[in-house]
């Protein structure tokens, strides 16, 4: 029996070793609490890199707004979303890589009890504003969308809200950011903040820029409300290209712009203009033209249709200065704050200036942010069929459409404005699926998910289809 | 009468007094077909056990017993080797998966040596694995190796496998129309540029338009091709015919030769025993550079140190080495992506193999813009010979497993075993993307270590309590402890120097390596008690409890308890002449489970750095510090007969397994800040029949014809989910397809979009297309099949043998994203040809093209419109590519001549000499998917199965095999 214990010992020994076996379940390889500033920062660039990216798996609105049109695939130029589910990554994107990380990044600076109480309000104001950033593209993507019980793992099936609703909650949180934040004080440091390296002045400038926007949408459905907001921004928001937010990408991978990774390194040749900006671009003699679009194979410019196989060489490809590797991504800039003053002043708001004054600072500002000079912009706008006193129609269509080229690699913010301010009037894609998105169908996995909640928020609708109009689109 | 089986954790016993249900298959039953893999050469062969086999090389084989349990845990069999649990992870990364491109690394189960394998039992139910803990809830495959023999035996193989593919499983192209999607381009669906500098404009092939909607073939018509383009072309700057291409892809596939040789020595003395085994499986695939090398080498030897004292050991080593696996799913490595669904039928592959072999360049057909030097870069798709030569990957894996143990044997009835069991092997897979392909540039490398200890301890008795009542007893720990260590490394942005292939040689900053380190730690003790009587009654109960790592130190242990009985009725009834033995088993089980490594606990996820920015997000999965240890619970009730002298015989079973308290991650909505989350949750449930049959009808000396026949049917059913969920989805797939757990319905719904219908009656609208549905949550297949089955016919005249298998699947569902793409670009046989009327099916309305799809309009009448055929036409919905996944199979067969003793009786070494001919995958008798093998899948696993997404062709294999036995 001694054989026994001899062989039995080693086991048991083991066996006594092992008595707390719950360390074997420590992750020894990711950390478990980490600098509340580094998920902002990786919150920003998620941001960016949906905005910027032109895959379509990511971001199709290029197409939407008939800036781009596709060589050769064309669902996704022609409203079908549901193929390479886009719904459901935009949406993944912003609930989950962008307003998760700023919701801890939130709660991790509020619980760290060594940093400074008035840095502290600071960096809470800013998350907060990017909160309410995000949450204003999910609005206006999709319509109702889950809010107040969103970003709680504990509730696995969260409600969505009144769009209407939620935006109204949006303005206030943004007003109380823009009170709390004090340029006396710190706030992130520069390699923390890629936007604005941590200057509370230029923060307030921009939450002004993004109240002045928000408040504009509520204009044609609640216009005490936005003439309120707007008035409140005017004199805070963006008001020189200097106080632009533009996420700098870097010149190195992995940090590039998402459009070179895409048309330059990943060699695709998918992308080329659309007629319906680039006729205009020709016909006005632009000078963003060639800042905008290169050409094509016989040195022409020239645009294709959206919705329709465009032969690659015949026509004007994406320019290299919006491929360029570290080309920033603009969150919001003083272009598109001077057509927001423009259009106050046409709706009666009280701000400083007149719309004249603003729309020719707008497209002014478009064109040296892209490179043209002065001189080439005061030529552009002499054109009696751009200056503001001569160019066609009322404000919406004067407006609008100046809008909407200056918001060029901006798609999203020109999809947005495109369907506020129905001008131009684009026709629909060749071949299209469905009428004109006018949001996005809700992601598929949410019928599946969140069937309860989705099935009623598409009731609201009638059904989850894209032609249904969201509550500020009155026209 | 006697028949001793193995079963869990060594234990023998007699087969008449086994109370649940195993079934063995012999080692020579697997082996026979030299294919290095001995796993998928079960199909068919047992009951209950569905065997998936993808058509790639050295891929992964899907070993499932009694249908899928856990929702998105392992449902794979546990693998043991002489009592040693043997890992076989499957560790195709989810993008793979899913469809996404990769490569399919194969189980690790295949570096098991199919030539030392003595027999394989199946153990099916709970109530036979319960001893082995969580891992076996799934079943066990438990491998007995051979033992020697007195005095030295040698055993030599050589074999040679013609391998190629079955055309019957490939598609069939169109040769009406070739390059373009239904568009005029610059002239009649042709490029205008002007080639030749002659100052005059040519008719140029559309190469960047990867698709067959184009111009019809006209062989007066001249036009410039892609090799056009190329300078060392014999056609540069020169036209050539428009026509369809005289060498189709089916051309890429090469006849490939793989060899096997194998020997084995063993002795055995009255002192212990020995035995060394070494094999070298050379395996080539079906496409160019590919290749899987295998060596095995096992020694295994006990010595009998007193007579009560034995000590044992055994060690099995196995070098892996791969090259050229075949690229999966949907991307530029899988050349299927291409032949399957974007390609132009005017492109020769011969003449691109010409193209790649003439300068070792990426000479594409697919020119992103010819017209000008810059554009003749691919703009989708590399030369497919550039893909295999230049961006294959490699692997190699580096295995030893093996024991050590002593068994002291106390008395005549009290022994006691001792174990130490070690598995573990070290990984490498490398993948690259060359320079100049498609695309960015790149090198991959994963590195892969895992270890598995198992210590044991156990006291058997085995005492007669009386002249009638035997008792056996059982009492042992078990003490196991895993580490899974990894790290994978990428370059990014390309790579500097072409032909170089290390992480330094990145172009932009290199990314940080994902590392992983997942140690896991169960501890477990077990006892049993078997009482019979007289033979023919037995009762067995079992009981474990373990206690793991994985859980919340609250919840982390949890219980497994089995009974189990049989009667062997027979016993009473020896008047009966036909009657040879027939026995009644019955037996309940429960079965714990513990989570996954690291499900407990949350951490944060670190992006790299934005230049002196730092990063940290929080990670896509919630993990619960609540999740409790699931169950499954396990009833069985079979039925053994034999009649006539055992010439004919069944074994029959029923079963019913729950699996509740799933821990899953299970998928929520983003909105929650996650897109899955770990909980508890679920319930599903496995019924079935398993039915063996076996039948010597004809036995004389000379002649004897024996049949066996194995049949299953397994019902599967999801009884409940995450609180009001109805559906889970598992596998997210392009094009909108999912893989779903779905309430109320089999595990594996396949959801997407479908026909509107009426009144039985597929909708068209007013476009004369189908109307399709909004929703994608539609189930348009299940990847069950309705049942399985194989026969297995042997006729042996003196010493001739022969044997066929023929397999079956009869149901569940495939769907084909091949099939879906290949609509819209026009690639087969069917998108050309005639309509209805007579007429060209592609020539436009005016002229008599077009079609009419079989519907009725909203209002219920009969749709008349006609509808061109075209590559704008509206897409079918998804549903319309769920095919049925049946097929009957001749999955083998095999000669074998046995020399006469009086051929080699000179020379006294010689034993015996066995001569073998014999086939794999030879005849797909019966299926209902076109162009494709309906078993073909991207990997093992939960999701994959069910989804082709540029698929393989069926490896046919034909081989020779000579046996020396010294």
């Amino acid at each position: 029996m001694r054989k026994i214990l001899y062989i039995a010992m080693p086991v048991l020994f083991l066996a006594a070793c092992t008595k707390d076996i719950s360390r074997f379940n420590k992750e020894t390889k990711k950390p478990s609490a980490v600098p509340g500033a580094a998920l902002f920062s990786n919150a920003l660039k998620g941001l960016s890199d949906g905005l910027a990216n032109a895959s379509v798996n990511v971001n199709v609105f290029r197409f939407t707004v008939k800036h781009w049109a596709m060589a050769v695939y064309q669902d996704e130029a022609q409203y079908d979303f549901n193929t390479r589910g886009i719904p459901q990554a935009w949406w993944t994107r912003m609930y989950r890589d962008v307003l998760n990380d700023l919701k801890e990044s939130a709660r991790v600076i509020s619980n760290d009890a060594n940093l400074d109480a008035a840095v502290k309000q600071n960096q809470l104001a800013i998350i907060d504003i990017m909160q309410v950033y995000t949450f204003n593209i999910l609005v206006n993507t999709f319509g109702n969308v889950p809010y107040k019980e969103a970003l709680d793992p504990n509730n696995l099936f969260p409600v969505y809200d009144d769009a209407k609703t939620i935006y109204t909650d949006l303005l206030k949180r943004l007003a109380e950011d823009i009170g709390k934040l004090n340029t006396a004080s710190a706030s992130f440091a520069a390699s923390e903040d890629v936007l604005y390296a941590g200057n509370v002045a230029q923060w307030i400038r921009f939450a002004s820029y993004l109240q002045m926007k928000m408040g504009m949408m509520m204009a044609d459905v609640d216009n005490a409300v936005a003439k309120a907001a707007v008035e409140a921004a005017d004199a805070k928001a963006i008001s020189a290209a200097s106080q632009n937010a533009l996420f700098k990408y870097l010149p190195t991978s992995p940090n590039t712009n998402p459009l070179y990774t895409d048309i330059v390194i990943g060699g695709r040749a998918d992308y080329v203009a659309a007629e319906d900006l680039m006729n205009p671009l020709i016909n006005l003699n632009d000078p963003r033209k060639s800042l905008y679009f290169g050409t094509n194979n016989a040195g022409n410019y020239a645009g294709g249709v959206v919705g329709r196989v465009n032969t690659y060489s015949d026509f004007s490809k994406p320019s290299a200065k919006i491929s360029e590797p570290n080309a920033a991504l603009v969150l919001g800039d003083y272009a598109e704050t001077e057509f927001l003053r423009a259009e106050a002043k046409e709706r009666g708001y009280t701000v400083a200036g007149t719309a004249e004054e603003h729309y020719n600072n707008a497209i002014k500002a478009s064109i040296l942010y892209w490179g043209g000079t002065e001189a080439e912009a005061n030529a552009y706008l002499a054109q009696p069929a751009v200056a503001y006193a001569t160019a066609a129609g009322g404000w919406k269509q004067k407006i609008g459409f100046q809008k909407w080229i200056a918001l060029y690699n901006r798609p999203f913010d020109g999809w947005t404005e495109l369907r506020r301010l129905d001008y131009p009037q684009l026709t629909p894609a060749v071949n299209a699926k469905s009428g004109f998105p006018n949001r996005f169908p809700y992601p598929g996995n949410e019928q599946q998910l969140n069937g309860t909640n989705y099935t009623a928020a598409a009731a609201i609708m009638g059904s989850d289809k894209v032609e249904f109009k969201l509550f500020w689109d009155k026209y | 009468m006697s028949e001793v089986v193995v079963t869990a954790l060594g234990i023998k016993r007699a087969k008449n007094t086994l109370p649940y249900a195993a079934q063995t298959v012999q080692g020579e039953d697997v082996s026979r077909l030299r294919s290095g893999n001995a796993f998928s050469a079960l199909s068919g062969k047992v009951s209950g056990l569905q065997i998936n086999q993808g058509n790639g090389l050295g891929g992964s084989t899907n070993i499932v017993i009694r249908g899928m349990k856990s929702i998105t845990g392992n449902n794979q069999a546990l693998f043991v080797v002489d009592g040693v649990p043997v890992d076989n992870s499957i560790n195709n990364r989810t993008n793979q998966q899913t469809g996404r491109g990769g490569y399919d690394y194969g189980n690790a189960a295949a570096d098991i040596n199919p030539d030392d394998i003595e027999n394989i039992n199946v153990l099916k139910g709970a109530a036979a694995t319960a001893l082995y803990g969580s891992r076996a809830a799934n079943g066990v495959i438990m491998i007995t190796t051979k033992k020697a023999k007195k005095g030295l035996g040698i055993v030599v193989n050589s074999g040679l496998t013609i391998n190629s593919i079955d055309k019957k499983t490939f598609p069939e192209y169109q040769k009406e129309y070739g390059a373009g999607y239904s568009d005029p381009y610059h002239v009649d669906g042709f490029y205008s540029y002007d080639v030749d500098g002659d100052g005059v404009k040519d008719l140029v092939v559309p190469t960047s338009q990867d698709a067959s909607y184009g111009a019809k073939f006209n062989p007066n018509l001249m036009v410039y091709h892609w090799d056009a383009f190329d300078p060392a072309s014999p056609y540069y700057k020169k036209p050539k015919p428009w026509v369809a291409a005289a060498n189709d892809p089916s051309t890429f596939y090469i006849t490939s030769l793989s060899n096997n040789q194998n020997v084995l020595f063993d002795g055995a003395t009255d002192k212990g025993t020995y035995k060394l085994g070494y094999t070298r499986n050379e395996d080539r695939g079906v496409l160019p550079n590919s290749r899987l090398i295998k060596n095995m080498i096992n020694f295994g030897a006990t010595y009998n140190i007193t007579s009560r004292l034995t000590a044992s050991a055994s060690v099995n080593y196995s070098h892996i080495d791969g090259r050229g696996r075949y690229g999966t799913g949907y991307s530029g490595r899988n050349v299927n992506q291409n032949f399957r669904q974007w390609y132009q039928t005017n492109v020769d592959i011969k003449e691109q193999k010409d193209a790649y072999f003439r300068n070792y360049k990426n000479v594409t057909w697919n020119w992103s813009d010819p017209s000008k030097p810059s554009g003749l870069v691919p703009i989708y798709t590399d030369n497919y010979y550039w893909t295999v030569y230049e961006n294959y990957q490699n692997d190699n894996r580096s295995r030893v497993f093996g024991y050590a143990s002593l068994d002291f044997k106390a008395t005549d009835w009290l022994s006691f075993l001792g174990r130490i069991s070690i598995d573990n092997y070290t990984e490498l897979q490398e993948e690259r993307v060359a320079v100049g392909s498609q695309g960015a540039a790149s090198y991959t490398r994963f590195d892969r270590t895992f270890t598995e200890k198992n210590y044991d301890l156990m006291a058997n008795i085995d005492k007669d309590l009386t002249k009638d009542l035997n008792f056996k007893g059982l009492l042992g720990i078990n003490l196991r402890r895993t580490t899974e260590r990894s790290s994978l490394a990428t370059t990014s942005g390309g790579l500097v120097v072409p032909g170089l292939y290390s992480i330094s040689n990145s172009k932009g900053t290199i990314p940080a390596p994902i590392e992983t380190n997942q140690p896991i730690a169960v501890d477990g003790y077990f006892g049993g008690i078997t009482l019979s009587y007289q033979d023919y009654l037995s009762l067995d109960a079992t009981f474990r409890r373990d206690r793991s790592s994985t859980l919340p130190v609250s919840e982390n242990a949890y219980n497994y308890y089995a009974i189990s009985g049989s009667w062997l009725f027979s016993h009473h009834l020896p008047t009966v002449p036909w009657l040879s033995s027939g026995k009644i088993r019955l037996n309940y089980a429960t079965v714990g489970n513990s989570a996954p490594w690291g499900s407990i606990y949350d951490v944060y996820d670190k992006p790299d750095p934005f230049g002196s920015s730092i990063l940290f997000s929080l990670p896509d999965r919630k993990n619960n510090s609540e999740l409790r240890p699931e169950e499954t619970k396990s009833r069985e009730i079979g039925l053994e007969m034999a009649f006539l002298k055992n010439r004919l015989g069944f074994d029959v079973t029923y079963y019913v397994t729950n699996t509740i308290d799933q821990i899953i991650p299970v998928s929520v909505s983003a909105a929650t800040g996650y897109t899955a989350k770990w909980v508890n949750a679920g319930d599903v449930q496995n019924k079935g029949i398993e039915l063996s049959v076996y039948a010597t009808p004809v036995r004389t000396p000379n002649f004897s014809w024996t049949v066996n026949v194995n049949w299953t049917r397994n019902r599967n059913k999801v009884l409940k989910l995450y609180n009001d969920s109805r559906n889970l989805p598992l596998g997210a797939f392009q094009s909108g397809v999912s893989i779903n757990a779905t309430l109320g319905q089999p595990y594996g719904t396949i959801q997407g979009r479908t026909f509107v219908m009426k009144d039985g009656q597929r909708v068209v609208d007013t476009t004369g297309y189908y109307m399709v549905t909004s929703t994608t949550t539609n189930v348009i297949g299940n990847i069950n099949p309705d049942w399985i089955g194989g026969v297995y016919n042997t006729f042996r005249y003196k010493n001739l043998s022969l044997g066929f298998l023929v397999d079956v699947r009869k149901g569940g569902n495939v769907w084909s994203l091949d099939q879906f793409y290949a609509q819209g670009t026009g690639l087969y046989k069917e998108s050309a040809g005639l309509n209805d009327l007579g007429n060209p099916v592609r020539n436009s309305l005016q002229d008599g093209g077009g079609v009419i799809f079989e519907g009725v309009t909203e209002d219920g009448k009969p749709n008349t419109k006609r509808v061109v055929v075209d590559a704008n036409s509206t897409q079918l919905p998804q549903a319309a590519y769920s095919y049925d996944a049946s097929f009957v199979k001749l999955r083998e067969a095999n000669i074998t001549y046995s020399l006469p003793a009086t051929i080699f009786s000179k020379i006294k070494a010689i034993k015996g000499i066995d001569v073998s001919v014999f086939g794999r995958n030879l005849w797909i008798i019966h299926k209902n998917l076109p162009y494709s093998d309906p078993e073909e899948n991207l990997s093992a696993g939960n999701m994959p199965q069910g989804m082709q997404s540029g698929a393989y062709p069926t490896t046919r294999s034909i081989g020779m095999n000579l046996r020396l036995k010294f």
